[in-house]
């Protein structure tokens, strides 16, 4: 019988300095394949007080908006420019009139607004109408102190408009309800979901380059023809101010 | 002053037609919808002074609203006449509460009707160009009309009944 002779009572794991060593290591492996987000989170915490305040952030935010503001005049001249040296349609000539909306029909067929402004304030049969977003309709009629406006979601509105994506025209015509339909008639045109459609360029009605909609669905079952359910911009449902601008087609 | 008024009563609220039917009171619709406000005063209207009473406002109603709506080639005159006439051949009910849902189940019958013929104008209009698109929002239109033009017509037709016998009562 051999007996086994015990060299050491002692082992590693018993020392108590070897697990805490043990246990930083394990940390720093945790640490390694993290990519130092323990750092970051720590580090997230203790800089919050010292972050840019919101008092910076109105700064820059104006800023943009300045920048954003002298480049939209540029761009607008320019269109003007080439517009001119191209003969193309002109947009509006700044002519806008300021009017509130004192009726509004946005259900059912009868689909028209009736504005506080009218021929004595220099509204036109014609004129376009825009609210924030986009255009909402055509006067249709005006008195002497009110204009009516068919709104582009009425089945009487028939418009010329483009795809930009695209780059092609088709023909919004209003169903009656909130959304009216594009109807593209070329079955191979390659229009999306989130297209932006604005006024078409060959349009007789309009100015060019009215924001309008974007495609909010789009139906292939016909043959001919390719619809796409338009979603407004401009909502004519909340808006109470709109804007009259003349038309010089 | 207050005689003329109760002889007129008819007259005036006839006049509060156009006016609640351009000022399309949004807290009183359903998604943007209306009832359809001139068979309120039509219903109480036709029943009281007959078939061809009824037939010459159903004109003169549909005339003005042709005014106020812009679709020029549409007009409400044909829906508002057909159903002039037709309230005109319904009799007063002697049960006050069977008379209430009456009035509601008529005027969802009319809205039906003046629904339906504007749909028709407007799909014989635009045969060529979006038939198929325009009949699923055209039937949500009437269903939504019809709906509330039946919920609110025995609330207001039996109120403007009673005033209109107060009123003929009065003259007589």
């Amino acid at each position: 019988m051999l007996g086994i002779r015990r060299i050491s009572t002692s082992r590693w794991w018993h020392k108590k300095k070897n697990w805490q060593i043990f246990v930083i290591f394990l940390f720093l492996v945790f640490v390694r394949i993290s990519k130092g987000a323990f750092y970051k989170d720590l580090y997230f915490f203790i800089s919050k007080p010292f972050w840019p305040g919101q008092f910076q952030k109105e700064i820059v935010l104006n800023s943009v908006n300045q920048e954003y503001f002298i480049k939209l005049n540029l761009l607008k001249k320019d269109n003007i420019r080439l517009r001119q040296i191209l003969s193309l349609q002109e947009s509006s000539n700044g002519e806008n009139i300021l009017a509130a909306i004192i009726s509004r029909k946005t259900g059912s067929w009868w689909r028209q607004i009736i504005l506080n402004k009218g021929s004595n304030d220099g509204v036109e049969i014609g004129d376009i109408v825009i609210g924030p977003g986009g255009l909402l309709g055509i006067v249709k009629n005006t008195s002497l102190f009110t204009s009516s406006v068919t709104l582009i979601t009425s089945p009487e509105s028939k418009l010329g408009v483009w795809v930009d994506r695209v780059q092609t025209s088709g023909l919004l015509v209003g169903l009656g309800d909130d959304y009216p339909s594009l109807i593209l008639y070329s079955k191979d045109a390659d229009i999306q979901v989130g297209d932006f459609v604005s006024s078409s360029p060959a349009s007789t009605l309009l100015p060019p380059n009215i924001p309008i909609g974007i495609v909010h669905s789009i139906d292939e079952t016909l043959k001919s023809k390719k619809t796409a359910q338009i979603s407004l911009l401009a909502n004519p449902h909340v808006i109470d101010w709109v804007q009259i601008l003349k038309v010089n087609i | 002053m207050n005689k003329f008024f109760t002889k007129k009563l008819s007259i005036i609220s006839f006049i509060f037609i156009p006016i609640i039917f351009m000022w399309h009171p949004n807290w009183l619709g359903f998604l943007g919808f209306q009832p359809y406000w001139p068979l309120f005063w039509l219903l109480p209207w036709s029943m009281i002074h007959g078939s061809i009473n009824g037939l010459i406002f159903g004109l003169f109603l549909g005339l003005i609203l042709d005014s106020l709506t812009l679709n020029e080639s549409l007009t409400h005159i044909p829906g508002l006449i057909f159903c002039g006439f037709l309230f005109g051949r319904i009799k007063l009910h002697s049960d006050i509460l069977l008379g209430h849902f009456r009035y509601g189940l008529i005027c969802s019958f009319g809205s039906f009707l003046c629904g339906t013929i504007y749909f028709l104008q407007i799909f014989f209009r635009n045969f060529s160009d979006s038939n198929s698109l325009i009949l699923m929002t055209s039937f949500k239109n009437i269903l939504a009309e019809v709906f509330l033009t039946g919920l609110f017509a025995p609330f207001i037709c039996s109120q403007l009944l009673r005033m209109f016998k107060f009123s003929r009562r009065r003259i007589q």
